[in-house]
Parts: structure tokens; C-alpha cells; sequence
């Protein structure tokens, strides 16, 4: 399972979450299939992002988890007298790998 | 420091020779909006003559950090829903981020991150301007542009000294030149007659204890710069999150649960920011494509 942003998104691919509107009105459904012309309707009606099956956009800049933890502990590591920072860097670091389980 | 050598610099970075002079639309602007019968229509006639300027200020304003639930297809209602001031920062910074756009995606994508926090915050604590302060987050950093603009040399010793004293890019201003890009953020301001609630959020967007009046706004934008290199957002070798203010935090006043709703809130709105950057490389390199074809 992969978040794109729109423009990376590409027919053939297959949403692994539903597309939902800013107040959760859904869009399209999990398991649809992307085509050119459906990518274009979600873009007039300003869909920002996907959640799509599988790994299919390659981003050379993109961390392991491992590596995700460590950078972020790597920002604050200056800030570690703070502790509403350390609370943020918790969550953070929470979030990667929550997102990481989906 | 020699007194000398830092008269020099302060001297050159407010009289900005090389910074991109303002459109004169906004000289424009600013004398119409002085003058009680003008209507927002002449305004938005105003700024529709540039084609460019008008769709940047329309994608800037319909952006995730304004957040406004319907599309603003027009500038007479984006002059009225933002207010004067926001629009003509918005000029400044679709001007000025010209150049950063160019040579600095990252400084241009921590700066529109900083205006996303700077939104959630403000919205969440329920001030009554929240679009002033993200558009204070938006330009907070504009002293960098300018220190890189007029004193490019300077600006190569403190990306050294970033890189080999591993120190923040705050502190080498501050060794370099004796000053740093938030107080040249705020004579910049003033000098584009931009009001109090824009100048100080910029120059103490480092240190919100000297701000004066505009003590909560200030506060808003100096966490937003936290957070949003928090989220990785960061300029150059400068990856560190800066201290934080306690005072700041104090006034924020924001529990557990508001930091994990403001970070959902945020991680949201920020594949916009990812779509602008995207839009941004694409753009150069079908211009580069163009230059040398094949």
C-alpha cells in the first residue's frame, strides 16, 4: 500500500482506500481501478492524494522506517531539555510507524 | 565583530539594490487601497492585467494552508475573503519566491509547510485572523533571500560554517554578519509598508519574547517553524529543530490531544504542498528540456 500524490497516479493502479471528500463523502471506492478518465475526474474535484495497492511509485528519496526513526531523532537532538519537542518527536516517530503498519 | 564591518551589512540588506523590485502593481495596490472609494473590482481588474501574477495568487489562495471549502475562482472574492494585506503579501512572496522557486525548492517548500501549521495552529486556537498568520508563515523567511540576493558571498561563508561547525544557520548569520534573516525579514516587511500583525510573526519568528503587540501571532509562527522542520522540513545542512520558547508554548496553551489533531490536520494538507513542488520540478524540467534539446 502506497500514498501518491494525483499526478502520480496512473490507470491500472488500484485504490487501497476509499477516496473521500474533505467531509468524508466518498468519492470512489476501495478496489477501484484507476482509469485516465477517472484520474482526471478526482483531479477537477481536487483530490490531492491516493492510497494505492502495492508499491508502484519508485522514490529514491524515500526512507526505510529504520532510517525515518533515526532522522527524526536526529532533528531534535537538539532540543532534548524541551519537553513538549520531545512529546511532538514522540508522536513523530508514532505516526512513521503507524503509517508504515496500514 | 567590527562595528564597521556589520554597518555594511546592515546598510546593504536594507537597501536591497538586488532583490527583484516589487511589481509596481503593488505600489499600485497600496495607493488604491488608501483611497476610500476604491472597490475590490478596480482591485482585481488591477491585478488580472498580469496573467501570471493573477493564476499564481489564485493557486497561492486556494491552497490547503487558506483552506476555504469552495474553489475562489475569482480575485474580487479572494480580495475580499483574504483582506488587503494578505494579498499584497501574497504579491510579494509570488515575486520574491520567483527566484527561491528557481534556486531553493526546499526553502520554498519549508516556507508554504510553515504557512500549513501556521493555519491548523491558528484556526484550532480560534484567532480571529488566521490568514495573516499563515500568510506571516508563508514569507517568515524572506531575510534569507535577501541575505542570499545582496551578500552572496556572506551567504557561501554561513552555508560553510552550517556544514562544517555543524551549527545552526541562525547562529552563523548571527557570527558572519552579526545579524540574522528574521530581523532582515522584518525591515523588509516594514519597508514594503506591510502591517505590524505581518512584521513582527517575521522578525521574531526566532525569539516570539520580543514581540510587542502581535505576542500570539508571533508565537503561532515560531511553532510552525518547529513543527514543520519537526516534520522534516527543513533548509540546507540546517537539519536541527530550533529551541522553543517557552513563554510560546505557554501562550499556545495546547494540549496532548491538540498536538495529535494538529498533526493529522497538518500531514493532510501537506500533500498539497507536495503537489505545488512536484508542479514546481516539473515545470523546470520541461524548461530545461527545452533549452537543450537533444
Amino acid at each position: 500500500m502506497q500514498q501518491i500524490l494525483i499526478a502520480q497516479a496512473d490507470e491500472g493502479m488500484t485504490l487501497a482506500k476509499d477516496v473521500e471528500t474533505e467531509e468524508g463523502r466518498v468519492l470512489c471506492g476501495k478496489g477501484t481501478t484507476l482509469s485516465t478518465c477517472l484520474i482526471d475526474r478526482l483531479r477537477k474535484m481536487e483530490v490531492t492524494h491516493l492510497t494505492v495497492e502495492g508499491h508502484p511509485v519508485q522514490d529514491e528519496n524515500e526512507k526505510t522506517l529504520p532510517e525515518e526513526l533515526q532522522a527524526i531523532e536526529e532533528r531534535f537532538k537538539r532540543v532534548k531539555h524541551i519537553p513538549p519537542l520531545m512529546h511532538i518527536k514522540k508522536r513523530l516517530q508514532e505516526r512513521a510507524v503507524a503509517a508504515r503498519k496500514e | 565583530m567590527e562595528t564597521d564591518k556589520k554597518e555594511y551589512f546592515r546598510k546593504t540588506l536594507r537597501e536591497i539594490k538586488n532583490l527583484p523590485t516589487l511589481p509596481g502593481i503593488v505600489t499600485k495596490l497600496t495607493k488604491m487601497a488608501e483611497d476610500p472609494d476604491t472597490t475590490t473590482e478596480q482591485m482585481g481588474k488591477v491585478i488580472s492585467k498580469d496573467h501570471i501574477l493573477a493564476a499564481k495568487l489564485l493557486r497561492l489562495v486556494n491552497s490547503a494552508f487558506y483552506g476555504f471549502p469552495q474553489r475562489i475562482s475569482s480575485l474580487n472574492s479572494a480580495i475580499i475573503l483574504l483582506g488587503f494585506n494578505v494579498i499584497k503579501s501574497l504579491i510579494i512572496s509570488a515575486s520574491i519566491f520567483e527566484i527561491m522557486e528557481d534556486q531553493d525548492v526546499e526553502l520554498w517548500e519549508h516556507s508554504l509547510g510553515c504557512a500549513v501549521v501556521c493555519s491548523v495552529v491558528a484556526k484550532r486556537l480560534g484567532l480571529s485572523d488566521p490568514e495573516e498568520i499563515s500568510t506571516a508563515g508563508l514569507i517568515h523567511d524572506i531575510g534569507k533571500v535577501a541575505i542570499k540576493m545582496e551578500l552572496p558571498q556572506e551567504y557561501e561563508e554561513i552555508n560553510r560554517m552550517v556544514q562544517e561547525e555543524h551549527v545552526s544557520r541562525f547562529t552563523a548569520e548571527r557570527k558572519i554578519l552579526g545579524l540574522d534573516h528574521a530581523e532582515v525579514g522584518g525591515w523588509l516587511a516594514k519597508r514594503w509598508n506591510l502591517p505590524n500583525k505581518l512584521i513582527e510573526p517575521i522578525s521574531c519568528h526566532h525569539d516570539p519574547r520580543l514581540a510587542k503587540n502581535e505576542q500570539l501571532s508571533s508565537a503561532v509562527v515560531h511553532f510552525g517553524n518547529i513543527v514543520i522542520r519537526g516534520m522534516g522540513y527543513c533548509h540546507g545542512d540546517d537539519i536541527w529543530v530550533p529551541p522553543m520558547s517557552q513563554r510560546a508554548y505557554r501562550l499556545l496553551d495546547l494540549s496532548a490531544v491538540d498536538i495529535d489533531e494538529i498533526l493529522d490536520e497538518i500531514e493532510d494538507k501537506l500533500w498539497d504542498v507536495k503537489g505545488f513542488s512536484l508542479e514546481i520540478q516539473s515545470e523546470q524540467n520541461a524548461a530545461s528540456g527545452e533549452d537543450c534539446p537533444p
